[in-house]
């Protein structure tokens, strides 16, 4: 699913830049079906919002957006650079609002039901806001509540890769051109402040990571030459690939071998008038 | 082409399971050590699982699949083989929480009776299948 967000990333590049966008550069991360969106909530949200109305309304996707949080309005930044935003587009995308992670649950594990067979099965699955139903809102310094928490993060991970995996099946099956059925989701990760020194590490991430083939990083930049353009903010967006080998061997350390494919990177723009502009950053 | 949760060695090892086991309904020594080397001490207890016929495969009129193993205290557990999860207490502490396993010896078992060929078949509704999928806890008999 790379795909979609890369086609967002065009969507919303202005035109001088985009004659600068070659192909070449954007196929430096390896095509995948799910996709991980981490960081600020706000931006992650509208992020997840561009890629369901430009998955619906340029590829022509039936989406299905889940999210704890009623949406009252789309993005500014939609109204005028996504071309083919029309109602009839709209109407391809299902807005579903779960409030506990058990109903979220429900609400995936039944997209296999008859309700949502072809022409209506979706071809595209977001959920935003895992932190949301994932994660207590104190810091978590239990174990206990850690491991539950590392569980329902797997569980709910998993149902939604085995059910896009599913409606691949039946895109397929029925010789539509929508296949496969992809996955992006977003995940605000937790800060435990009872850990101090290095970096603490989130333990629902960690597992997350196992089960999406794509991590979006959305990180914002803080630097002078950012904030001094007169800019309201500049964010950098990292999209990487990691095909984690995981074997089994005696020593703890050894475990986290990841390999990390090339990375594609973007520089985001946001204008005081909440315009959004993207840039190619650089090839790696 | 589908994202593989698995090491090569373990595809590998599966498919040569099968392929021996077609032809001889047994597994050979070597290849029982190979299990034991790449799973760790939950490939004993998978075979066991199997010889037992503890695994199920559900699947409902929509065409949705999943597995149920019934573990040796006679609790269920509903697992994902697309992408690994077993909501049993070894795979959420071994597998995630220490990362010291690839697989719990539900999800073992599940590999190795597909490859054996004797997963029991089992016929659900869709409302079933649904609220297979979506419970949270295991379930007791």
């Amino acid at each position: 699913m790379t795909d979609i967000l890369t086609l967002v990333f065009k969507t919303l590049t202005s035109r001088g830049e985009l004659a600068a966008v070659d192909d070449g550069s954007l196929s430096a991360v390896a095509p995948a079906r799910s996709a991980l969106v981490v960081g600020e909530r706000a931006l992650s949200r509208t992020m997840l919002l561009l890629a369901a109305v430009t998955a619906a309304s340029e590829s022509g996707l039936r989406v299905f957006f889940l999210t704890q949080t009623q949406i009252q309005s789309l993005p500014v930044a939609l109204h005028s650079r996504v071309p083919g935003l029309t109602p009839a587009a709209l109407k391809k995308i299902k807005f579903c609002y779960p409030r506990t992670f058990e109903e979220l649950l429900v609400q995936v594990a039944g997209l296999h039901e008859s309700s949502h067979s072809p022409p209506s099965s979706p071809a595209l699955i977001i959920v935003d806001g895992l932190e949301c139903y994932l994660c207590s809102p104190a810091p978590c310094t239990s174990s206990r509540l850690q491991t539950s928490e590392q569980c329902s993060a797997a569980h709910l991970s998993a149902l939604l890769c085995d059910t896009a995996s599913f409606l691949t099946q039946v895109l397929e099956k029925h010789g539509s051109a929508h296949a496969p059925c992809r996955l992006i989701t977003s995940y605000q990760p937790q800060r435990n402040s009872e850990q101090s020194g290095e970096a603490s590490v989130d333990s629902v991430l960690d597992v997350l990571d196992r089960y999406f083939q794509v991590r979006c990083t959305l990180d914002q930049d803080r630097s002078y030459e950012s904030t001094s353009g007169g800019l309201q903010q500049v964010w950098n967006i990292y999209l990487s690939s990691c095909l984690e080998v995981k074997e089994t061997s005696c020593k703890k350390d050894d475990m986290e071998s990841k390999e990390e494919q090339p990375v594609q990177e973007w520089r985001l723009l946001l204008s005081a008038d909440g315009l959004m502009e993207f840039k190619l950053a650089q090839k790696h | 082409m589908h994202f593989s949760f698995l090491p090569s060695v373990a595809e590998q090892l599966f498919k040569d399971i099968q392929k021996i086991y077609q032809d001889t309904s047994q597994i050979p020594d070597d290849m029982l050590i190979a299990l034991k080397f790449v799973f760790g001490t939950c490939a004993l207890q998978a075979l066991d699982l199997v010889d037992q016929r503890s695994v199920t495969c559900l699947s409902s009129p929509s065409g949705r699949r999943t597995f149920q193993v019934t573990g040796g205290s006679g609790r269920t557990y509903t697992c994902f083989v697309s992408c690994h999860f077993c909501p049993c207490p070894a795979f959420a502490y071994t597998v995630l929480r220490r990362n010291e396993g690839l697989l719990c010896k539900h999800l073992l078992a599940v590999y190795l009776s597909q490859a054996m060929g004797v997963t029991q078949q089992e016929a659900v509704s869709d409302q079933e299948m649904t609220t297979l999928l979506s419970t949270t806890t295991r379930t007791d008999h």
